[in-house]
C-alpha cells in the first residue's frame, strides 16, 4: 500500500494506482487476443459523459472540482476544456445543494449527471435522491420525470478507514423510483453509463476507485459511440457447471481469479457479473442455479441486508431453491466500521482465498 | 481540507460570486481606501476594532416595506401599485375564498374523510399578492401552504378537493400524493415534497434550466415558497448558496409567519429573521409586511424583474402570522393563548385590510362580499359531495409512474401476481367483492 496521506476530502486517487494497476494488468493478459482496443475504467467513463454530451445538448455535469480540477479522480478530464462552463459546472461544497439544483435542473428539463466525490459524501444528500428524485416522478402521477444520473466511486477504497469505505448498493437498490448500477469493467462503465444518462429515471451509478485505473481490452462494437448495455442486465463473464459465483463491482475480479485457481482443481466456476443492483437480473442467476446447484454471492458491502442477502432471498423464494444441493454462501465486508491500520483493513474485505475457500465449502471439499 | 483551486477560497469565492461564472482573469476593482484593501478582496482595512451583529448600516432591524395600513389607507409618502378595478377584485376574491375553502376541508379531515389538510389562514395576502406578480408560467416549487397560488392560476375548487380526495379524477397526482401536495404541469406547479425545504435548492436548478432555455431565458423565473421553519434546514442555506454561486432567477419567498409547527419564530432564530441572510449569501433582499397584500405584490414584481433582469436570485420575507394551527395533526393552542391568535385576527387581518382598500374607492361592496362568500361556499360543498361520490384511481394504477419508460420485471411480476389473486378471490369472496366497487373500472381491467 502506497501513501497514507491525512485526507478528509482528498481525492486518493494517486495513493492507490500501484496496486490497482497490478489488478489490471492480469486481466488484461486474459483478455489480449480477443481485441486490439484497450481503455482503463475512468477512460470508459470519460468518453460515455464525452460522446452524450455531443449527442444531447442537455446533458451536463456537476459537481465538486469536475471542472477545473478535471475531478478529484480525473473522470471529468478535458470535459470543461470540450464544453465550456456552461456544461461542465463547478460547485460550493454542499452535497444536499448541488444534488437538489441537479434535481431541480431535471424536473426543469435538462439531464444533469451529479459527480459525488465519492458516495459517502452523497449522504448528505440522501435525502434529494431517495425522496425527491426517486420518488417524484410517481407522486406526480407521471407527470414530473427525473431523467439524472448520480454518480462517483462508491465502496471501500484503501486506506481511508470507516467513514470513506462503505458499499452503498443496498442502500440504493432499496428504493423503488431508482436505478442503480454497479458497474465492473470498462466496457461494463461505457455501455451503462450511456444507457443511464439517456434512461428518462433517476439513476445511481456507483463507480469503484480501485478500479478507476484498470485497463480492459474494448471490442470494437464497445468502442462505438452507438455502444449501449442494458440496465436491469447481468453478464455471464465466465460459463460454468459446478458452482455460481455471483459478484459485483471490484469483487467480480476477486471471483474470476477465484474461477482460474478453482479451474486448476478442475472446478468450474460460473461468474455472473451482476452489472445492476435494481432492477436485479435474478433470472441469470437461477438459470446458472439450475446449471451448478451452488451458490456463493461475493460484495464488498456489509454482510446485513446486503446485496448477498436479496440474493439468497429472492432464490429461496423461487423455483431455483429446489436445484440447490448447498447452503448459499454470502461472502462479504466484515460486520464492523472499515478500520484505517492496513493489516486490519485487508482482513475487512473479501479477497481471492476467501471466494475461493467459500467455493469449495459449497462444493463439501473443505471445511 | 484539500481544495484543489489556484485562488486563496476567499478570492475564489469573490469572483465566482461577483462575475458572470468562473473566469480566472476577473481582478476584482480596488477602490482606494486610505489603509488600501486586502489583495484577495475590496474589505477596506482599518485600525478600528469594529464589531458587527446586522446588515444594516444603522445597526437597527432591517425595515419592513407596508403600502396600506389597517385601515386600508396608504401610509405616508407609500407608492400604491397601479391596479385596475378588475386585477384588484380578482386579487380579493382570490384570497377571500381561501378560508372558506380551508373551513370545509379543514372540517372534513376532522370528520376522519380526508387524512390530513393544511390551511392558509392569516397568509391569504402573502400567498396571492406574490401569486398576483407572477407570469402565469414562471415555474412554482411551493412548500404546502400555497393553495391560493394554483387557484390564482385557474386550478379550481374541483382539481384541490380531487386531490385531497385522491379520487379518479385528481389528474395532479392520480391519487399517490398526501392531501394538498398539489402538481400542475399546465400550471407550472412543481409536485410538493413533504420533507421540508428540498424544494429549495431544486429552484435553483429549475432556474439553472430556464437560464440554458433560449425560449425562456430573460422571460420567466422560478420561485420556491418556504415558512421560517423551513429556513432553517440545511437545504435553504444550500438553495441559496447556490442560486448565489451558479447564478440563476430564482426568486425565494418566505412566508415569516411566527411558528415552526409549535416554536415561535424567536426560538427558530436569534438573528434578525430570514432577511438578514440574504446578504450574507449575496443576493438582493427585502423584507415586507406580508399581511399587506399591495406590499407584496409591488414586492414581489420588483423582485420578480430583478430577478430575470439580472439572472440572480432575490429573496423576499413576507411577515405574516399563522392564524390557523399548523396542519391537521396540531392543536396551536397548546402552545399559544386563543386570545392572542383572536387578536390577530381582529387588529391584523390581511383580507379586511384589503377590503377597507377596495371599498375606500367604490370597488366592492358588502353585498358583493356576503355573495362572493355565499358562492365560494357552495362551490365547495358541491365539490366535495361530488368527489366522494367518485371511485378511487384504478387498481392498476398502483404500478404505473413508478419509473417513465419501460416497466421493470419487478414491477411487472408483482402486478401479475395482484392480478391473479384479484381474478381469483375478486368475484368470490365478499370482502374484496366490496372493496373492488371503490376503484374505477372495479378491477374489470384485470378480468379480461
Amino acid at each position: 500500500m502506497a501513501t497514507r496521506a491525512a485526507f478528509s476530502r482528498l481525492a486518493p486517487a494517486l495513493a492507490h494506482a500501484r496496486s490497482a494497476r497490478s489488478v489490471g494488468l492480469r486481466l488484461a493478459r486474459g483478455y489480449a487476443t480477443q481485441s486490439e482496443h484497450t481503455m482503463t475504467v475512468r477512460e470508459a467513463l470519460n468518453a460515455a459523459m464525452e460522446e452524450e454530451m455531443l449527442r444531447d445538448d442537455k446533458v451536463f455535469i456537476i459537481g465538486e472540482e469536475v471542472a477545473r480540477y478535471n475531478g478529484a479522480y480525473k473522470v471529468t478530464k478535458g470535459l470543461l476544456d470540450k464544453f465550456g462552463e456552461k456544461r461542465v459546472v463547478d460547485t460550493p461544497i454542499t452535497e444536499m445543494g448541488f444534488a437538489g439544483l441537479a434535481i431541480g435542473s431535471a424536473f426543469g428539463g435538462l439531464r444533469p449527471i451529479c459527480e459525488f466525490m465519492t458516495f459517502n459524501f452523497a449522504m448528505q444528500a440522501i435525502d434529494q435522491i431517495v425522496n425527491s428524485a426517486g420518488k417524484t416522478h410517481y407522486m406526480s402521477g407521471g407527470v414530473l420525470p427525473c431523467p439524472i444520473v448520480f454518480r462517483g466511486p462508491n465502496g471501500a477504497a484503501a486506506g481511508v478507514a470507516a467513514q470513506h469505505s462503505q458499499d452503498y448498493a443496498s442502500w440504493y437498490g432499496q428504493i423503488p423510483g431508482l436505478k442503480v448500477v454497479s458497474p465492473w469493467s470498462a466496457e461494463d462503465c461505457k455501455g451503462l453509463l450511456k444507457s443511464a444518462i439517456r434512461d428518462p429515471n433517476p439513476v445511481v451509478f456507483l463507480e469503484n476507485e480501485l478500479m478507476y485505473g484498470v485497463t480492459f481490452p474494448m471490442s470494437s462494437e464497445a468502442m462505438s459511440d452507438s455502444f449501449l448495455l442494458p440496465i436491469g442486465k447481468a453478464k455471464v463473464e465466465r460459463e460454468g457447471s459446478d458452482v455460481t459465483l455471483v459478484a459485483h463491482s471490484k469483487m467480480v475480479t476477486h471471483s474470476l481469479e477465484a474461477a482460474d485457481e478453482l479451474a486448476k482443481e478442475g472446478i468450474k466456476a460460473e461468474v455472473i457479473n451482476l452489472r445492476s443492483i435494481r432492477p436485479l437480473d435474478i433470472e441469470t442467476i437461477k438459470a446458472s442455479i439450475k446449471k451448478t446447484n451452488r451458490l456463493v454471492t461475493v460484495e464488498g458491502g456489509f454482510p446485513a441486508f446486503g446485496v448477498g442477502s436479496e440474493i439468497c432471498a429472492q432464490i429461496i423464494e423461487s423455483e431455483a431453491f429446489d436445484y440447490l444441493d448447498a447452503p448459499v454462501e454470502r461472502v462479504t465486508g466484515a460486520d464492523v466500521p472499515t478500520p484505517y491500520a492496513a493489516n486490519l483493513e485487508n482482513l475487512t474485505f473479501p479477497d481471492t482465498p476467501v471466494i475461493i475457500k467459500a467455493a469449495r465449502r459449497a462444493l463439501y471439499r473443505s471445511n | 481540507m484539500f481544495r484543489p483551486t489556484r485562488f486563496p477560497p476567499s478570492l475564489r469565492q469573490l469572483t465566482v460570486a461577483r462575475t458572470s461564472r468562473g473566469v480566472a482573469s476577473v481582478t476584482p476593482k480596488l477602490p482606494e481606501y486610505p489603509h488600501g484593501n486586502l489583495p484577495s478582496s475590496q474589505s477596506p482595512i482599518t485600525s478600528t476594532m469594529h464589531f458587527f451583529n446586522s446588515v444594516m448600516d444603522s445597526g437597527k432591524q432591517i425595515p419592513t416595506y407596508r403600502i396600506i395600513d389597517g385601515a386600508g389607507q396608504p401610509i405616508e409618502g407609500a407608492e400604491v401599485p397601479e391596479l385596475d378595478r378588475d386585477f384588484a377584485r380578482n386579487m380579493y376574491e382570490n384570497m377571500a375564498q381561501l378560508p372558506i375553502i380551508d373551513d370545509v376541508l379543514y372540517n372534513l379531515q376532522r370528520q376522519g374523510r380526508i387524512s390530513f389538510y393544511i390551511t392558509a389562514y392569516g397568509e391569504e395576502a402573502a400567498v396571492i399578492g406574490s401569486a398576483a406578480a407572477l407570469a402565469p408560467d414562471d415555474e412554482v416549487l411551493a412548500q404546502y401552504r400555497e393553495a391560493g397560488v394554483l387557484l390564482y392560476r385557474g386550478f379550481g375548487i374541483e382539481s384541490l378537493i380531487n386531490q385531497c380526495y385522491g379520487t379518479s379524477l385528481d389528474s395532479c397526482t392520480k391519487g399517490k400524493q398526501m392531501p394538498v401536495h398539489y402538481s400542475s404541469k399546465e400550471l407550472h406547479f412543481h409536485t410538493i415534497s413533504s420533507p421540508l425545504a428540498t424544494q429549495i435548492p431544486q429552484a435553483a436548478g429549475v432556474g439553472f434550466a430556464l437560464k440554458r432555455d433560449p425560449s425562456r431565458r430573460g422571460k420567466n423565473c422560478a420561485v420556491t415558497y418556504f415558512g421560517d421553519g423551513a429556513a432553517s434546514e440545511g437545504d435553504f442555506h444550500a438553495g441559496m448558496l447556490l442560486a448565489s454561486t451558479i447564478p440563476s432567477p430564482t426568486l425565494f419567498i418566505a412566508r415569516n409567519n411566527g411558528f415552526a409547527i409549535s416554536t415561535p419564530s424567536t426560538e427558530q432564530y436569534y438573528g434578525d429573521g430570514i432577511a438578514a441572510r440574504g446578504a450574507g449569501y449575496g443576493v438582493h433582499t427585502i423584507r415586507v409586511d406580508g399581511n399587506d397584500v399591495l406590499a407584496v405584490y409591488s414586492a414581489v414584481k420588483e423582485a420578480r424583474r430583478r430577478c430575470i433582469e439580472e439572472g440572480r436570485a432575490v429573496l423576499v420575507e413576507t411577515m405574516t402570522y399563522r392564524v390557523g394551527h399548523h396542519s391537521t395533526s396540531d392543536d396551536s393552542f397548546a402552545y399559544r393563548p386563543r386570545k392572542e391568535v383572536e387578536e390577530r385576527k381582529r387588529l391584523d387581518n390581511p383580507l379586511v385590510r384589503f377590503r377597507l382598500f377596495l371599498e375606500l374607492r367604490g370597488w366592492w361592496s358588502k353585498e358583493e362580499d356576503d355573495a362572493l362568500k355565499a358562492r365560494i361556499k357552495a362551490d365547495v360543498h358541491a365539490a366535495y359531495k361530488k368527489a366522494e361520490a367518485l371511485p378511487r384511481p384504478p387498481l392498476s394504477e398502483m404500478f404505473t409512474d413508478v419509473y417513465g419508460g419501460e416497466q421493470p420485471w419487478n414491477l411487472r411480476a408483482q402486478e401479475k401476481e395482484l392480478k391473479g389473486l384479484v381474478r381469483k378471490y375478486g368475484r368470490s369472496w365478499e370482502p374484496w367483492k366490496a372493496e373492488l366497487k371503490k376503484f374505477k373500472g372495479e378491477g374489470k381491467e384485470w378480468f379480461d
